[in-house]
C-alpha cells in the first residue's frame, strides 16, 4: 500500500516531493546529536561527516573510493623503508579567520591530539608515529649516568624497531637525528605501572636499577615542522595504509591561538576557528546546526554550495517522513528501515544499496567449552545460510571471509589467488571453500564427530547432548540485531536441532562485557574500517588486547601482518595480507556473516555525493543542479558514471601529487644527484 | 495555612537531594560509562580518561564533591557533550518541552472541561455517550500510536502539517494534539462525574431552591466543586505529561528535555541525568504545593492545619 | 460507603453489588470481553499450535516466506517481517501484556494495601510519618526512576533472586523473561502510593467500629486486626482502583516497549508489537492495526469494567 502525493510534475518516479532548495544549502541528516565540534575528541559516524565540513587535513577523502587525495598537502613522498613520509604544504591554506595554515600547525594539532590531558578515544590511530604511544601513555626514557638511552631492542623480541638505512627525505635536522636514531626503550612514568611491569621481567627490572627517568614530551613524537610549508612525519615501523588513515578528521589542523585563548570554551560558536570548506553559522543542539562556505579556504573557488544544514535524527521512520515530504535532501547510511526495502528500491535514481567498508560477524568465545572445540565452531558456522539471511537483511550480501567483498578490488583478487593457492596446498579448493556459505549436512557431521551427535526428530533435527546452557546469542538491543539474532537461532534450530537462547542488552552494558569476553557462545559483532585497507580489519585479531572479543591470539598471526606491513611492493604486500587472512579464517574463531550495504537515500538533483564504502563525503565536491536534465537518474550506476564536474574538479587536485609520483619515477630511473 | 506551605517548601531541598542519591547510586550500579565505544580503547587511553573526569578516586570522594556541587547548583559539565553545562543545556531545551507539554494541557483542559461539563448536563444523551466514548479512545490508545497516524493523514497524506522537527507554529499542531489526547480524556470524564456527584448535593438543591436560574447554579456552584478533582488530577498530570513528552518528542524530533533525558540515560552522562532529575523533581512538588494550596481555595471544607 | 451493612461481611453487599453491575451494559460488555480475552490467550496458543504449527517465534526456513503479508485465510492478521503469524503473536503479546498488567498490579495492591492499612491503623504520628512520606515519594518524577531502573537492571545485571525465579518458569538462561519480572517490581512499584491512599481512606472510616472494638477484645494481634478484619471490608474502592491500574500499567509498559526498555525478545507484549508496527504504518498497517486494536479494545473493557464496578459498588453515584 503506497501512498500516493500531491507533487510536482517530475515526481512520478521520485519517492515523495522533489524541489529543488533556492538557496543552494544542502539539508543532511546526519545521525545523532553530535558530542562535540572537537575533532581530536568525536569518534562517531555522526560527527565524522560534520567534521569532514568544517577541518582540513593532509589529504581528503575521494568522494568515490575514500582513497586520499591532496588537500593541504598538495604533494608527499615516502622513504624507501615506509617509515617517514615529507608533506609538501600549498602556501595558501587559510583558517576561517584568515590565519595561514603552516606547519607549526599541524605539529600542534598532533601533538595536541596526543596530549594524555585530551585524552582522546582516538588517540591510537596515530600510534604508528615514533613515541606517539609512549608520549600519550605517561612513559618514560630511561637513561643512564653516561647519557646513553636504553635501547628498545636490547628488551624486545621484535625486529626492525630501530631505523634501517634510507634515503632521508627533506633537510636534515637534529631532530630528525635523534627520530631516525634506534628507538629508545619507554617504560611507564608512574612507579606502580612500572614496578608491575618489572616484576615480570627480571632482566628489565636489573637494567632500570639506579637509572634517571625521563618523561616523554610532547616535542619528542616524529612530527617535524622542516619549514613553513613541510610537513614530516616518522613512524616506528612501516604502515603502508598511513596516508589513507590522514584523512580521519583527529589528523585534521587546529587553531592554535584560539585554542590556547579560549581553552573549553574554543568550540563555542563564537570563539571557534576552524580550516574547512566550510564555517559554522549557527549551532542549536538537538536541532541543527548551519554551516556556510568559508571564503577564506583555499579551494573555496571550487566549493558549489553556500552551506549545509546538519539535522540531528535517528529515527529511521522520522527520516524517511521528512524526505518524502521534502524537508531534507539526503540521508546517511542504513537509514531505510528494511520492511521499506522492496517499495524504496525502486526509486532506483534515489536509493544507494552499495557495499560498505563494514561487515559483520558473531565472535566465538573460543577459550569456553563447548566452543573450544573446532569442530563445534564449524559447525555453527556451516548451519547458517548465509544466502537467506541477506535475502531476509535486505541490505547485505554473504560474507564467507572476514574483509568485505567488493571494495578492494585489488585484494580481492589477491584474496581469490592466495586462497586457491592455500586449499591446493592442503587438498582443498575454492570451489570446497565457496560451501562454507552454507552445509547444513556437514554442520551436523561435525557436531557428530565432536561428541554431541545430531538425529532427526520428526520433521527437524534435535541435539540432545548439547550443552545447551553454555551458549547464547548476545546482542545490543537494536532492531536489525535482534532480527539477525531470531533468524540465527531459528537457522540453527532448523539446520542443527539446536536452540539457542537469545541474550540482549543495552548498548553501553554490552560493550565492556563484550570487549571483556564474558559472553558464553556468540556474540555480535561488526567492524567498520577506519581507513580503506584491508589491514583495519585484519587489525582486529593483532594482539592480545585485539577487538576481536574471541580471546583467541597467536604470535604467528601477529608476524604474518608484521611482516605484510613490511612489504614497499603492494601486489606483494597484499598477497601476505591475504596469507594471514586466511589463517585466521581457518581458526574458525568467528562466524563471518555479511557485507554491509549502504542502504540511503538522496534526491536525485543532489550531485557529486556518491555511495563510497564510508558514506562519508567530501563536501566540497557536492552541488545542487537545478537543471533536470541532469539529475541522476540510476543510483547504481552512478559510481561508474563520471561527472564532467567532479572529474574536473578532482583532476585538478591530484595534478600536484601526480606530478610528484611522475617526479619520484623519474628519479628512479634516473641515477641520483643529491637529497633534495 | 503559612506553616503548612513554609514546612512544605523545607522539605523541598532534602527531597531532591535524596531524589539525587538514589539516581546516582542507580546509575553508578549501571555497567557501562559515557566513553565506551564500539571499538576497545587503549589501555593507557581509558587511564587518561579516568584521571581526566576523576573517576580513579574512590567512590564516596566522588559522591562528596558532587553532592557539594550541586548543593551549590554546579552540576558541571555534561559528560557526553564537551563544553556544556547542565544548567546550559536544560536551560536550552526546556522551553521546548514546557510550550508543547502547557500548549497540551492547556488544550486538554479546554476539549476536556467542555466535553465533561455537556456531557453531564446532557447526561444519558448521544452527547453523553459519545464524548465519554471518545474519552475511552483517548484512553487506551497510546500516544505513541496516535502520533504517527495523525502525521500519515495529515503530513505525508495531506501534506499540511510538518511531520517532524520544531519549526513555526504550524508543526506544534500534531504533538500538541497527540499529547493532549489522553488529558483531554481524563479530564472529561473527571469533570463529568465531579459535576454530577456535586449537582446532586444540598447545597445545589439549596441553590435551586433559592431560585436561581440553572446558569448560575451550574457556573457558580456547580462547577467549582465539578472543578475539584480536576485541579487534584493536575498534579499527577504533570508527572504523566513528562512521560508523554518523551514520547511525543521522540516520535516528532523535538529537542526537548524529555529526550534529552532518555539520551542522556541512554549515554551514562551521569552530571546531565543528575541534572535533569533534580530539577524535575523540584519542579513537581512545588506545582503540588500549588496544587493543594488552590485546594484548599476551592473547596471551603478543606483546611490544613 | 453505606454505614449499616458494612460490617456484615458477605453475601448481601456483594450480591447487591453484582445484580447493580449486570444492570449496567457498558460494564457488562467490559467483563464479557475480558472473559473471552483471557480465555483467548490462555488456549488461543496451544491450539494455534496444533492445528496450524504457527507459535510466536517460528520463523519459516523458507526464504520466501520471510516477509511481512497481508492478512489472508492462513495468516488472519498477516505476518511480521520474520514470516512470523501475526494472530499467534498477539494471542502471545496478549498473554504477556495481561500478565505484566495483572501481576504488577498485584505487587502494588500488595505493598500498597499493606502499607495504607498499617498506617491508617496505627494512626496518630504513625500515621502522619508514613504518609508524608507517600506524599513525597508521590512528587519523584516516578517514570525517570524507572527508565533509569530498567536501564541498569535489565540485562547481565538482573538481580540473581529474579533471575532464579525467572529461571524456574521459563528454563535456564531465559533473558527475556527475567527482564518481564523486573518489570512486574518496576511496574507494581510505580502504582502503590494510590493504592496505599485508598485504602488508608478506608481503613480510617472503619478503625472505630465495633467489629474493630471486638476483635480487639478478643485479642486479636494488631497484624491480624490489619489484614483479618479491615482490609476484607476495604475492599469495594480497592478492587475498583485495582481494575483501573491494570490499563495504566498496560499503557506504561507500552511507553516503555516504545523506548525500548519494556518487555524484550523473543517475547512481544501488545505495547512492543504496537510500537514496531508503528514504524511501517505506511507500507504495512495491519503490523499496527490489529495488536492495537486488540489491546484498545482490552483497555476499553477493562475501564468500563472499571467504571462499573465503582458504580455497582458505591450506590451514591448511581446515575438517575
Amino acid at each position: 500500500m503506497l501512498l500516493s502525493s500531491c507533487t510536482s510534475s517530475a515526481s512520478g518516479r521520485y519517492f515523495g516531493q522533489v524541489t529543488v532548495p533556492k538557496d543552494n544549502v544542502l539539508r543532511y541528516i546526519t545521525g545523532s546529536e553530535p558530542e562535540s565540534l572537537d575533532p581530536q575528541f568525536v569518534t562517531g559516524q555522526p560527527e565524522a561527516r560534520i567534521m569532514v565540513a568544517l577541518y582540513d587535513g593532509l589529504v581528503e577523502y575521494h568522494p568515490k573510493t575514500m582513497e586520499p587525495i591532496p588537500a593541504i598537502a598538495e604533494s608527499w613522498e615516502t622513504s624507501s623503508d615506509g617509515t617517514e613520509y615529507l608533506f609538501h604544504l600549498r602556501s595558501n591554506a587559510k583558517f576561517s579567520n584568515g590565519d595561514p595554515i603552516t606547519a607549526k600547525d599541524f605539529v600542534f594539532s598532533f601533538r595536541r591530539g596526543l596530549s594524555p590531558e585530551l585524552a582522546s578515544r582516538n588517540a591510537n590511530l596515530a600510534y604508528y608515529i615514533k613515541y606517539s604511544e609512549a608520549y600519550n601513555a605517561d612513559q618514560s626514557f630511561v637513561k643512564d649516568a653516561n647519557g646513553q638511552f636504553l635501547l628498545l631492542k636490547d628488551f624486545s623480541e621484535s625486529e626492525g624497531v630501530g631505523a634501517e638505512t634510507h634515503d632521508t627525505l627533506g633537510a636534515a635536522t637534529e631532530f630528525h637525528k635523534f627520530l631516525d636514531s634506534p628507538q629508545r626503550l619507554t617504560v611507564p612514568s608512574d612507579e606502580k605501572e612500572r614496578n608491575k611491569l618489572t616484576e615480570k621481567d627480571p632482566k628489565l627490572k636489573a637494567a632500570l636499577q639506579g637509572k634517571e627517568f625521563v618523561a616523554v614530551k610532547a616535542e619528542d613524537i616524529g612530527v617535524e615542522a622542516v619549514d613553513d610549508h613541510t610537513v614530516r612525519i616518522k613512524l616506528y615501523q612501516p604502515a603502508p595504509f598511513f596516508i589513507g588513515l590522514l584523512c580521519h578528521q583527529f589528523f585534521r589542523v587546529l587553531h592554535q591561538p584560539s585554542i590556547e585563548k579560549f581553552g573549553k570554551a574554543w568550540l563555542k560558536p563564537e570563539n571557534i576557528v576552524t580550516s574547512g570548506a566550510f564555517k559554522i553559522s549557527l549551532y542549536k543542539p538537538y536541532d541543527v546546526l548551519t554551516v556556510v562556505k568559508d571564503p577564506m579556504y583555499w579551494d573555496a573557488a571550487n566549493v558549489k554550495l553556500a552551506g549545509i544544514e546538519f539535522y540531528p535524527l535517528d529515527e529511521q521512520t522520522t527520516m524517511q517522513n521528512l524526505y518524502k515530504a521534502g524537508k531534507v535532501d539526503a540521508t546517511y547510511n542504513h537509514t531505510v528501515p528494511a520492511a521499506w526495502n522492496e517499495t524504496i528500491r525502486q526509486y532506483t535514481a534515489e536509493y544507494s544499496l552499495h557495499p560498505e567498508v563494514a561487515n559483520e560477524y558473531y565472535s566465538l568465545s573460543v577459550k569456553k567449552p563447548p566452543m573450544d572445540n573446532i569442530k563445534v565452531r564449524q559447525a555453527f558456522s556451516l548451519a547458517v545460510d548465509r544466502d537467506a539471511l541477506a535475502q531476509f537483511r535486505k541490505t547485505v550480501k554473504p560474507l564467507l571471509d572476514f574483509t568485505p567483498e567488493g571494495i578492494f578490488p585489488k585484494y580481492d583478487a589477491a584474496r581469490n589467488k592466495v586462497f586457491s593457492e592455500e586449499l591446493g596446498k592442503i587438498g582443498s579448493s575454492m570451489d570446497e571453500w565457496k560451501k562454507r556459505k552454507f552445509d547444513a549436512e556437514k554442520a551436523r557431521k561435525l557436531l557428530g564427530e565432536a561428541g554431541f551427535p545430531v538425529q532427526a526428530a520428526g520433521s527437524g533435527w534435535s541435539c540432545p547432548t548439547f550443552p545447551v546452557d553454555k551458549v547464547s546469542i548476545t546482542y545490543n538491543t537494536a532492531e536489525s540485531n535482534q532480527r539477525v539474532a531470531e533468524f540465527i537461532q531459528a537457522q540453527w534450530k532448523q539446520n542443527i536441532g539446536i536452540t539457542v537462547p537469545l541474550k540482549n542488552m543495552e548498548f553501553k552494558t554490552f560493550l565492556p562485557y563484550r570487549s571483556a569476553v564474558e559472553y558464553q557462545g556468540v556474540v555480535r559483532n561488526g567492524w567498520v574500517g577506519d581507513y580503506m585497507d584491508p589491514f583495519t580489519f585484519l587489525n582486529l585479531f593483532y594482539s592480545p588486547q585485539n577487538d576481536g572479543a574471541t580471546g583467541w591470539w597467536d604470535p604467528k598471526y601477529d608476524k604474518m601482518l608484521d611482516d605484510a606491513n613490511k612489504e614497499t611492493d603492494e601486489t606483494k604486500r597484499l598477497e601476505m595480507l591475504a596469507k594471514a587472512e586466511f589463517y585466521v579464517m581457518q581458526q574458525q574463531i568467528v562466524i563471518p556473516l555479511a557485507t554491509q550495504g549502504t542502504s540511503w537515500m538522496k534526491k536525485p538533483y543532489v550531485k557529486g555525493m556518491y555511495p563510497n564504502p564510508g558514506t562519508l563525503h567530501a563536501w566540497k565536491f557536492v552541488y545542487i543542479e537545478p537543471d533536470q536534465s541532469k539529475w541522476t537518474s540510476n543510483m547504481e550506476s552512478i559510481m561508474t558514471d563520471n561527472d564532467p564536474s567532479v572529474v574536473t574538479q578532482l583532476d585538478q587536485l591530484m595534478a600536484s601529487q601526480e606530478q610528484m609520483k611522475q617526479q619520484k619515477a623519474n628519479e628512479q630511473a634516473a641515477p641520483k644527484t643529491t637529497a633534495e | 495555612m503559612l506553616n503548612f506551605i513554609i514546612r512544605r517548601l523545607l522539605i523541598i531541598i532534602p527531597m531532591a537531594l535524596l531524589v539525587v542519591t538514589l539516581t546516582w547510586t542507580l546509575v553508578r550500579i549501571a555497567p557501562g560509562n559515557f566513553y565506551s565505544t564500539e571499538r576497545k580503547l587503549p589501555p593507557a587511553v581509558e587511564a587518561n580518561i579516568k584521571k581526566k573526569y576523576g573517576l580513579d578516586r574512590p567512590w564516596y570522594e566522588q559522591y562528596g564533591i558532587m553532592m557539594w556541587n550541586i548543593v551549590r547548583l554546579d552540576f558541571g559539565d555534561s559528560v557526553r557533550y564537551q563544553g556544556q553545562s547542565v544548567n546550559e543545556i536544560i536551560r536550552r531545551h526546556l522551553p521546548y518541552s514546557a510550550t508543547i507539554g502547557l500548549l497540551a494541557y492547556l488544550v486538554a483542559l479546554v476539549v476536556g472541561l467542555a466535553a465533561g461539563i455537556i456531557a453531564a448536563l446532557k447526561q444519558n444523551s448521544f452527547w453523553d455517550y459519545g464524548s465519554m466514548a471518545l474519552a475511552m479512545l483517548g484512553l487506551s490508545v497510546p500516544n505513541f500510536v496516535l502520533g504517527p497516524i495523525l502525521v500519515l493523514a495529515f503530513a505525508l497524506g495531506l501534506y499540511i502539517f510538518p511531520p517532524a522537527r520544531w519549526g513555526g507554529p504550524l508543526s506544534l499542531v500534531l504533538p500538541v494534539v497527540t499529547l493532549s489526547a489522553i488529558y483531554a480524556a481524563y479530564i472529561a470524564r473527571l469533570t463529568r462525574a465531579g459535576m454530577l456527584e456535586v449537582m446532586r448535593s444540598d447545597y445545589i438543591r439549596t441553590a435551586r431552591a433559592k431560585g436561581l436560574d440553572e446558569t448560575t447554579v451550574l457556573l457558580k456552584h456547580g462547577l467549582r466543586g465539578g472543578i475539584i478533582p480536576v485541579v487534584s488530577f493536575t498534579g499527577p498530570a504533570l508527572a504523566a505529561l513528562l512521560a508523554g513528552t518523551v514520547v511525543v518528542e521522540r516520535v516528532f524530533s523535538i529537542p526537548g528535555l524529555g529526550n534529552i533525558f532518555i539520551q542522556s540515560v541512554l549515554n551514562r552522562d551521569e552530571p546531565l541525568i543528575l541534572g535533569i532529575v533534580a530539577f524535575l523533581s523540584i519542579l513537581i512538588m512545588i506545582f503540588n504545593l500549588i496544587v493543594d494550596i488552590s485546594y484548599g481555595f476551592l473547596d471551603p471544607r478543606i483546611r490544613y492545619e | 460507603m453505606a454505614e449499616n451493612t458494612e460490617f456484615v461481611k458477605g453475601a448481601s453487599l456483594w450480591r447487591d453489588a453484582w445484580r447493580r453491575l449486570l444492570k449496567n451494559k457498558l460494564a457488562v460488555f467490559g467483563l464479557v470481553v475480558m472473559v473471552f480475552m483471557v480465555i483467548l490467550v490462555i488456549v488461543g496458543p496451544p491450539i494455534l499450535r496444533l492445528t496450524m504449527g504457527f507459535t510466536a517465534d517460528y520463523i519459516p526456513a523458507d526464504g520466501e516466506l520471510i516477509k511481512s503479508f497481508p492478512p489472508s485465510l492462513e495468516h488472519p492478521m498477516g505476518t511480521d517481517e520474520a514470516g512470523r503469524d501475526l494472530f499467534a503473536r498477539v494471542l502471545q503479546g496478549g498473554r504477556i501484556s495481561l500478565m505484566v498488567g495483572v501481576i504488577s498490579t498485584i505487587v502494588s495492591l500488595i505493598v500498597g494495601v499493606s502499607y495504607g492499612a498499617t498506617a491508617a491503623y496505627l494512626g496518630g504520628r504513625i500515621d502522619n510519618v508514613m504518609m508524608r512520606i507517600v506524599d513525597i515519594i508521590y512528587a519523584i518524577p516516578y517514570i525517570l526512576i524507572v527508565i533509569v531502573l530498567l536501564s541498569v537492571f535489565g540485562g547481565p545485571n538482573t538481580p540473581s533472586w529474579i533471575r532464579s525465579m525467572a529461571e524456574t518458569f521459563g528454563g535456564v538462561g531465559n533473558q527475556g523473561l527475567a527482564q518481564i519480572f523486573l518489570l512486574f517490581f518496576a511496574l507494581g512499584l510505580v502504582s502503590w502510593l494510590t493504592m496505599a491512599r485508598v485504602v488508608r481512606g478506608q481503613v480510617l472510616s472503619l478503625k472505630n467500629q465495633e467489629f474493630v472494638l471486638a476483635a480487639r477484645a478478643t485479642g486479636v494481634s494488631t497484624p491480624g486486626i490489619i489484614f483479618r478484619h479491615l482490609v476484607p471490608n476495604a475492599l469495594g474502592p480497592v478492587i475498583v482502583y485495582a481494575t483501573l491500574t491494570v490499563p495504566s500499567v498496560m499503557l506504561t509498559e507500552a511507553f516503555l516497549s516504545y523506548l525500548g526498555l519494556g518487555v524484550q525478545a523473543p517475547y512481544a507484549s501488545w505495547g512492543s508489537l504496537a510500537s514496531d508496527g508503528v514504524k511501517n504504518i505506511a507500507i504495512f498497517p495491519w503490523q499496527l492495526i490489529f495488536p492495537g486494536v486488540t489491546m484498545a479494545l482490552t483497555l476499553f473493557s477493562l475501564n468500563f469494567l472499571g467504571d462499573g464496578l465503582r458504580d455497582a459498588l458505591d450506590p451514591q453515584t448511581r446515575k438517575f
